[in-house]
């Protein structure tokens, strides 16, 4: 038998647009699907495992390893969440101090050295936070980690501006080593004709809009009570969703290297969509 | 290919932070970076100078935060402040400065803020980080903090006092010797001269500065930003000349001052003449020897933009040699560069060097010998040579490929001791000529 191989993937996405959210809930349906799923946060804020652990993590990696220096175990940082779910937080410094990046690396060094990247699993995630915006950001997709990147994007105007900066980055990595761009994930913001925006938009960056997950109330809901919407409410249509979404990564096969365009292109590409006369002046959400 | 650096000539911005803070009396550094730093460079002024010495506080006394990754990540102007209160416990000072490397600016650190939080005790901070230049930035960026935030302003100037910029402590191996013949060149016609380094200065004399009513920088490629900015600041305006060695070139350093200040030309004249009889009074004991046993030669010049032409115009116009071959390793600017080789056109000499802008030292092997035709078998070949190359001590191994005189006068210097010699001025000139021609005998 083939050794199997651990699925590492990245998720980015412009800062906000729900990459944690969606990160977490895809983790539940996968463990659904009875994966075995490692959720490592790459964001200084701390808040990629919350939903999964039912509160914020409180020991970061590198708080730990400020506190007990190099004498860290995995123990220390490694919680277990919904459905066996391992999770851990890099952390970082407060918000205008230090260097977040270099935690981010940091972090994922200490985290290889420790041995947390085990056999049994079958996914790691890293929730990277909005734009890679140095180099301690593009920790995750270097050689040897995440060969597999999802964005998560809407079809608001900066999330896709975000999503294509995003690709330039994505396809310096993949023309040297092995990462890929598995496709973008809609986290719909109902923008009109958002789904055929997305499938333009990712066609033109020669990959797939792999699914589109509609907006519904309920994600807010169960995010105020700590937990995904797997565990807060199995039976709901938006549980499915994330069903739907966990099942299209898990059989994805569409893997590529990105072709990100140019600004004019992608405003072209949303006058295209984005803008229909018989909407014109009429401005109601 | 890509670029390489290969027997570097300078270290960094850092470097030049250190080397110069070294020079300043009772200055003590902070330095805000990764450990290693400070000692390094402190150490390649101390030995690669002429053995200088780490002055007041340098070497492995220097204070340093020291910071680690928990640092980087999270930080590190606690750690610095801790450092400042420390220094400020145990060192006595009367100026500490605070200096960055790489690490702590690319994170962000705010170590000039933090250094302003101790004003009052006489902490002033500077953007040190090794990236920001050579040497020489390094330099600049330290003076230029002190002139900003250190030397009071003064309305009323001192028509014959002027600030000396240029001459960088450590990466002049001569900077002590050099300072002190201009200064006393300068006291011979009245003038008082601001140097920062020469002896008898101290921090409160530092801090009365503004009073000048000139800065004469002798370097294209160090002095010019303080220059500017005690000109910005303290409303002194500044004028760039070269480091003079020999009669005519000190005599026109004179003149250029007495110029600008509005110095009778009678005094200079009589300052001239005296200085000038003195020098040929020394020198002609030796022209008989000189001639007798043929000690013309082509001269090589591998050095700084500082004393690149300031030696080759000395040995071209006092001594009667031949200027081959110059290689300059400061000027990356193609209009500074181009400026630069238009002063060779003032040498009297028929023959006009080669004047190539390089720093790589196989490179510039490469064209020395590319200066000269081959020997393609032809029956009389003319060899290049006799020649006297005068570089830093990496072109050793050159002289000896070509049997050449030698002499190290540009950085780095490390196969001599040097404590307060200096070639500058009509009397530094003299010494010169001493160095250049005891090459020439030391086998005898």
């Amino acid at each position: 038998m083939a050794e199997k191989e651990v699925r590492q993937i990245a998720i980015y996405g412009k800062g906000g647009i729900g990459k944690s959210t969606t990160t977490q809930n895809l983790t539940a349906g996968l463990t659904e699907l009875g994966k075995k799923v490692f959720v490592v946060g790459c964001d200084p804020k701390a808040d990629s495992t919350r939903l999964l652990l039912g509160g914020l993590h409180q020991k970061t990696t590198l708080d730990t390893l400020r506190e007990k220096g190099e004498n860290v175990e995995l123990d220390d940082i490694m919680k277990i969440g919904f459905n066996g779910t391992k999770c851990v937080e890099s952390g970082g410094p407060e918000p205008g101090v230090g260097c977040a990046g270099r935690g981010i690396i940091t972090a994922v060094g200490l985290l290889e050295q420790l041995g947390a990247f085990t056999e049994e699993l079958d996914y790691v995630f890293y929730d990277v936070l909005g734009d890679v915006v140095c180099g301690g950001f593009a920790m995750p997709i270097r050689e040897g980690k995440a060969k597999e990147i999802y964005i998560v994007a809407s079809g608001e105007m900066m999330s896709l501006y975000a999503a294509n900066n995003i690709s330039k980055g994505i396809q310096k990595y993949a023309l040297k080593g092995g990462v890929r761009l598995g496709g973008i994930i809609c986290n719909s913001r109902r923008v009109d004709r958002e789904e055929d925006l997305l499938r333009a938009f990712a066609k033109e960056l020669n990959t797939q809009l792999i699914y589109f997950v509609p907006r519904d109330n309920i994600v807010q809901h169960a995010e105020i009570r700590r937990k995904t919407v797997i565990e807060y409410n199995p039976e709901s249509a938006q549980a499915d969703e994330y069903r739907g979404l966990a099942k299209a990564i898990d059989e994805n096969k569409m893997f590529t290297i990105p072709t990100p365009m140019t600004q004019e292109r992608l405003e072209e590409i949303l006058v295209e969509y984005g803008l229909m006369d018989d909407l014109k002046d009429d401005y109601r959400i | 290919m890509s670029d390489f650096i290969e027997r570097s000539k300078f270290s960094c911005a850092l470097g030049g932070a250190l080397s110069t803070i070294a020079a300043i009396p009772k200055a003590v550094p902070i330095v805000h970076a990764s450990g290693g730093c400070a000692a390094a460079l402190s150490g390649t002024y101390n030995l690669s100078a002429g053995y200088r010495g780490v002055g007041y506080c340098g070497g492995n006394m220097i204070p340093t935060s020291n910071i680690s990754q928990s640092h980087i990540v999270f930080g590190g102007e606690s750690k610095l402040e801790g450092q400042i209160e420390a220094t400020l416990k145990y060192l006595k000072g009367d100026i500490y400065i605070v200096v960055t490397g790489c690490q702590t600016e690319m994170i962000g650190d705010d170590a000039v803020g933090v250094a302003e939080r101790y004003r009052d005790q006489n902490v002033i901070g500077v953007n040190t980080p090794g990236f920001l230049g050579t040497t020489l930035r390094g330099y600049d960026a330290v003076l230029s903090a002190l002139v900003k935030n250190f030397i009071e302003k003064k309305e009323e100037k001192d028509p014959k006092t002027i600030n000396l910029l240029g001459i960088v402590p450590g990466h002049d191996v001569f900077y002590r010797g050099n300072i002190s013949h201009l200064k006393e060149l300068l006291a011979k016609i009245g003038v008082k001269a601001n140097t920062f380094f020469a002896d008898g200065e101290s921090v409160e004399s530092i801090k009365q500065y503004g009073d000048a009513s000139l800065t004469v920088v002798l370097s294209e490629a160090a002095g010019q930003i303080t220059a500017k900015t005690f000109e910005s600041v303290h409303k002194i305006p500044y004028v760039t000349t070269e480091l003079p060695i020999g009669p005519k070139a000190s005599e026109r350093f004179l003149r250029l001052v007495a110029e600008k200040l509005g110095i009778d030309s009678a005094l200079v004249d009589e300052v001239v003449a005296a200085e000038t009889k003195y020098f040929y009074s020394y020198l002609e004991r030796i022209v008989d020897v000189a001639a007798d046993l043929d000690f013309q030669r082509y001269v090589v010049a591998i050095t700084d933009s500082y004393y690149a032409y300031p030696l080759v115009d000395f040995v071209s116009e006092e001594l009667g040699w031949i200027p081959h071959f110059v290689a300059i390793n400061d000027l990356k600017d193609k209009d500074k560069q181009a400026a630069y080789t238009k002063k060779f056109e003032n040498l009297t000499s028929k023959t006009k060097p080669a004047v190539i802008y390089e720093d790589k030292y196989g490179l510039v092997k490469k064209k020395l010998r590319a200066s000269w035709p081959y020997n393609n078998n032809q029956k009389y070949y003319d060899a290049l040579g006799p020649l006297y190359i005068i570089g830093s001590v990496v072109e050793r191994n050159l002289a000896t490929d070509y049997g050449a005189g030698f002499l190290t006068v540009a950085f780095p210097v490390s196969n001599r001791a040097v404590l307060n010699k200096g070639y500058a001025g009509f009397r530094g000139a003299l010494s010169l000529v001493e160095d250049l021609l005891t090459n020439l005998v030391a086998s005898r």
